[in-house]
């Protein structure tokens, strides 16, 4: 079975169809993904910055990070769930939309960056948490992170003008 | 007073001629809008559950907004102008939006509110939280949220 059969598959099932045919929950479930996007980004964008010292210098950065991860995680379960259930809908035209796949590779990354800054400068974070500037690896992880974030934002809405 | 003959003017306009021509342009504009909202989004919320004594505890309210704030207004400003272009991308269409009427009235409200008593709740916030404080919270996150969903609701009209 091809990738394009599975996501045909998928496409072509009752819950699918369901989603795909009723106007009501595409919507509700769009709306959900946008909300899910706007906490993951929102919240993801205060640590970044406070990692560039853009923002909160006072505050340790290990506070700042354990005040608003929870809160992206919570972005990141709504938009995982509903970006599932839309693909789900879409399958086999998504599994052909260019955006939609450059998008996957840029998601790819940026689940890759924070297991990097995690298991590597952040682990010493106690040694830097108040210092001004913050570390050259610490700031290059934030860039990185708004970059990738910005780079799904406006991937995922150009699905929309591939259809 | 219809505010019809705005918006046929508006749709006359050069700018606007421009923008509906062009095949990129709305495309492009809808991406900054998206992401300024992003930004306005996490830092409107950081804020208010500060405000709730959920988040940040220990900074007092004062420092928060003055960290927070800067970056929500200019997030509402790029919001405000990519906003306008979307609409002069096509006024007629907006015009006769129910939604975009909604969030517009929205947008108003929060605004207003956002300049005036959240303002004084989180100026008149010392250590403790007082019940005004909590309540222009709420009220500011169900405002802005409100904006928000009336927002994407004008795609699907």
């Amino acid at each position: 079975m091809t990738i394009l059969q599975i996501c045909q598959w998928l496409n072509d099932s009752p819950l699918g169809t369901s989603i795909r045919e009723s106007d009501f929950s595409f919507a509700l479930i769009e709306t959900t993904h946008v909300l899910g996007i706007t906490l993951m980004a929102g919240t993801v964008a205060i640590l970044d910055l406070r990692l560039l010292g853009l923002m909160l210098r006072q505050d340790e950065v290990s506070d700042v990070a354990g005040q608003v991860l929870p809160l992206t995680v919570a972005g990141f379960v709504l938009m995982v769930i509903s970006g599932s259930l839309l693909f789900w809908s879409e399958a086999a035209k998504m599994y052909l939309n260019p955006a939609f796949r450059f998008k996957l590779v840029l998601m790819l990354a940026a689940g890759l960056n924070p297991l990097i800054f995690h298991r590597t400068v952040y682990r010493k974070v106690a040694s830097w948490d108040l210092a001004q500037p913050t570390p050259a690896a610490a700031k290059t992880a934030a860039v990185v992170s708004l970059a990738l974030w910005t780079g799904i934002i406006v991937s995922g809405r150009a699905i929309a003008y591939f259809h | 007073m219809s505010l019809l003959p705005f918006f046929e003017w508006l749709a006359a306009t050069r700018l606007s001629e421009a923008m509906s021509a062009s095949v990129w342009a709305f495309a492009v504009v809808e991406m900054f809008h998206l992401l300024a909202l992003a930004m306005l989004g996490g830092t409107v919320l950081i804020l208010n559950l500060r405000l709730l004594g959920l988040r940040l505890q220990r900074r007092p309210v004062a420092e928060v907004t003055r960290e927070l704030s800067p970056y929500s207004f200019a997030s509402l400003a790029v919001l405000v102008v990519s906003g306008a272009l979307l609409v002069i991308d096509g006024p007629l269409r907006y015009y006769s939006n129910s939604a975009f009427r909604v969030k517009m009235l929205l947008l108003t409200i929060a605004v207003i509110f956002s300049l005036t008593l959240h303002r004084w709740a989180v100026r008149s916030e010392n250590r403790g939280i007082s019940p005004g404080a909590r309540i222009a919270a709420v009220v500011s996150l169900m405002l802005w949220l409100s904006v928000g969903l009336a927002g994407r609701a004008i795609g699907f009209l």
